[in-house]
């Protein structure tokens, strides 16, 4: 056995539009170690719902994978059919989205949306399911499960709708449970609710890949991230090298954007520009046109992740010399 | 529920007693004499009196409405002018044939819609899809007349598998059926389509794949049911239309239900039928509807009352 729960090998994926290939997932690659949390971090539209997506082999449609390959514990994903892969999901591998409001079925009762992903994967009597939902309701802080059990989603908040979620994500006990935004939907207090219980859970087995476009999530519970820019890797470290000693410039700048927010400056340090639009990306770094310290390579090559020390890669030409600011 | 049930109910029969007052008012202040159309251009005047004053027609309207609406209480309708029978026993013969032609016509309406609509929806853009799509376009729009004559010469004259006309067997039942049925199966299957292909967008159908589901779990566990609520709305208001057709599908195919009545009732000014067609009508109207709404509450829990 690997010590990887998750191996992701250069994973490329598009969505194929009349206007051309837009190539929202550009050779990642990333990995989850055995009982650990792993965060992507990236503005909104820079492929991280997609890379996941990816992985659960669940795109919208037109995104299709376009090559890579995803080895859940060894086990190579991309080769199974798919009715394999459906076996693969609930089972062992899960996945919560960010919108507890519309993803739960609201014709459905709560109780049954959970008890039916065990009866899916396992030969178990409805009395069965519903126990250990009951069970798992108890285990994610659903205050009265009995009633919950019998809640249509409208009647339920938005914090307790997620643990539901989370509840139907974890009872088959996956390998790996990913989540997509899991709190950006919910208030600050419920958001630091959810972030304890995935992190005790993740304590019973799982490994976690979570998905977010605020650090202060990634710093409360990742061992590990990945910063992703316009579907790439641009850098990756512990999560407390990342945060003391940042390498890319983008990566600066995210951090300095919620440094001068927490410290409350008249003005606050934003990143100039916007993310570039994918179909047309720049020759050289994608980041070179926001970029401070674009020099004249930057325009013209894409850097290649280079390893700047232990278990850190930054894709920079600067790396080294572009450091902390 | 139980006190939402009610409501409705009360509800309904004010709407009936209401619609009686229309039609009962309408039928009394068109110009000219019933009688006189019924009895032909030699009746003497003195006769008309009579028969008028006989048929208590002399009346203020407020009074008639009284006596009408006591007599109906009592299953009695008045009798047919142009007939000379009860209508409630005109009724009752040809309420049999009507109900089973709008029962076969919506049965094979809903679940060819819904069958076709299901299929294209999941084969968007395939073969199924473009031929459902292009023949559902034809079935909204061609009147119901013209497909049951279309009907009626391809597999009656021609083919000769089912009779032209007649209800002496289910098999009379067929084509008229199709004929009337065809024009809902045609909205139903373009509605169950679209609604289907936007359900199957929403987040909860991620959730019910990254859960396991394969795709006819994800359709038949997850989607159908948000699918079937706007089609049930529909279906409710595709009854009143399953009744006009009805008239004229009695009508091609001489079946004795109740549109022929009405057919009858209105050539021969004859108001006491037109008065009993149209009640009924719009007593299955409603009832229709009331049912929709209870089917509505059973499939939507969001629209239930908290007990
Ligand atoms: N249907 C679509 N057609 C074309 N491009 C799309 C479509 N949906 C998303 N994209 C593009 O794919 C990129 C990645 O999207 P996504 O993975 O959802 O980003 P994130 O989760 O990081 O916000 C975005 O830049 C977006 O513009
Ligand atoms: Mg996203």
């Amino acid at each position: 056995m690997g010590q990887n729960m998750l191996e992701v090998r250069h994973l490329c994926a598009s969505f194929f539009t009349q206007k051309g290939e837009v190539k929202a997932v550009n050779d990642v690659s990333f990995e989850v170690p055995r009982g650990r949390i792993v965060g992507i971090v990236g503005e909104s539209g820079c492929g991280k719902s997609m890379t996941v997506r990816s992985v659960m082999r669940l795109l919208k449609y037109p995104g299709k994978i376009v090559s890579g390959e995803v080895m859940l514990d060894g086990r190579d994903l991309m080769r199974l059919s798919g009715r394999e892969m459906a076996a693969v999901r609930g089972a062992e591998v899960s996945m919560i989205f960010q919108d507890p409001m519309t993803s739960l079925n609201p014709v459905m009762k709560a109780g049954k949306q959970v008890s039916e992903a065990v009866r899916i994967h396992q030969h178990v009597s409805s009395e069965e399911a519903k126990r250990r939902t009951l069970e798992i309701f108890e285990a994610v802080g659903i205050p009265e499960p009995a009633r919950r059990y019998d809640s249509y989603p409208h009647q339920l908040s938005g914090g307790l709708r997620q643990r539901v979620m989370i509840a139907m994500a974890m009872i088959c006990r996956p390998k790996l449970l990913i989540a997509d935004e899991p709190t950006t939907a919910l208030d600050v207090t419920v958001e630091a609710q959810i972030l304890r219980i995935m992190k005790n859970l993740c304590g019973t087995g799982t490994s976690v890949l979570i998905i977010s476009h605020n650090l202060g999530v990634i710093a409360q519970i990742c061992d590990y991230v990945y910063v992703m820019y316009a579907g790439r890797i641009v850098e990756q470290a512990d999560t407390f090298t990342l945060f003391e000693h940042p390498m890319h410039p983008y990566t600066c700048g995210l951090l300095n954007a919620v440094a001068s927010l927490r410290l409350g400056r008249e003005k606050l340090d934003t990143i100039p520009g916007v993310v570039p639009n994918l179909l047309h990306l720049p020759e050289g770094c994608s980041f070179s046109l926001r970029c401070e310290k674009c020099s004249g390579i930057c325009a013209s090559k894409m850097p290649d992740l280079m390893k700047t020390g232990e278990g850190h890669m930054v894709r920079c030409h600067l790396s080294g010399k572009g450091g902390e600011s | 529920m139980k006190y939402n049930i009610l409501q409705r109910l009360l509800q309904a029969a004010a709407v009936l007693l209401g619609v009686a007052l229309l039609i009962f008012v309408m039928l009394r202040i068109v110009p000219g004499n019933p009688i006189a159309t019924m009895m032909g251009e030699h009746a003497d005047a003195a006769t008309i009196e009579r028969m008028t004053a006989e048929l208590g027609l002399d009346q203020p309207i407020p009074a008639q409405f009284c006596r009408y609406i006591a007599d109906a209480f009592r299953g009695d309708f008045g009798t047919s002018y142009s007939l000379g029978k009860p209508v409630s026993q005109l009724m009752k013969a040809a309420f049999g044939n009507t109900l089973k032609l709008a029962v076969l016509a919506a049965l094979f309406a809903w679940i060819l819609g819904i069958g076709c609509g299901i299929i294209a929806a999941v084969r968007k853009n395939g073969v199924f899809d473009h031929l459902f799509m292009g023949v559902s376009l034809l079935g909204v729009s061609m009147p119901v007349f013209m497909v049951a004559m279309i009907l009626q010469y391809v597999f009656a004259y021609h083919l000769h598998w089912l009779p032209i006309s007649g209800t002496d067997s289910i098999k009379g039942f067929i084509l008229p059926a199709v004929a009337l049925g065809w024009n809902s199966a045609g909205s139903v299957s373009r509605l169950v389509r679209s609604t289907l292909l936007d359900i199957l967008q929403e987040a909860y159908i991620d959730t019910a794949r990254a859960k396991g589901r394969r795709q006819w779990g994800v359709l038949g566990i997850h989607a159908l049911r948000n699918a079937l609520l706007p089609v049930v709305t529909m279906m409710a208001l595709q009854i009143s239309s399953l009744l006009s057709g009805a008239v004229i599908t009695e009508t091609i195919f001489s079946i004795n239900g109740i549109g022929r009545l009405a057919v009858q009732a209105i050539s021969g000014r004859d108001i006491p039928l037109l008065q009993g067609t149209a009640l009924f009508s719009t007593a299955v109207v409603i009832l229709g509807n009331f049912l929709a709404d209870c089917l509505y509450s059973v499939l939507d829990p969001r629209i239930r009352k908290e007990a």
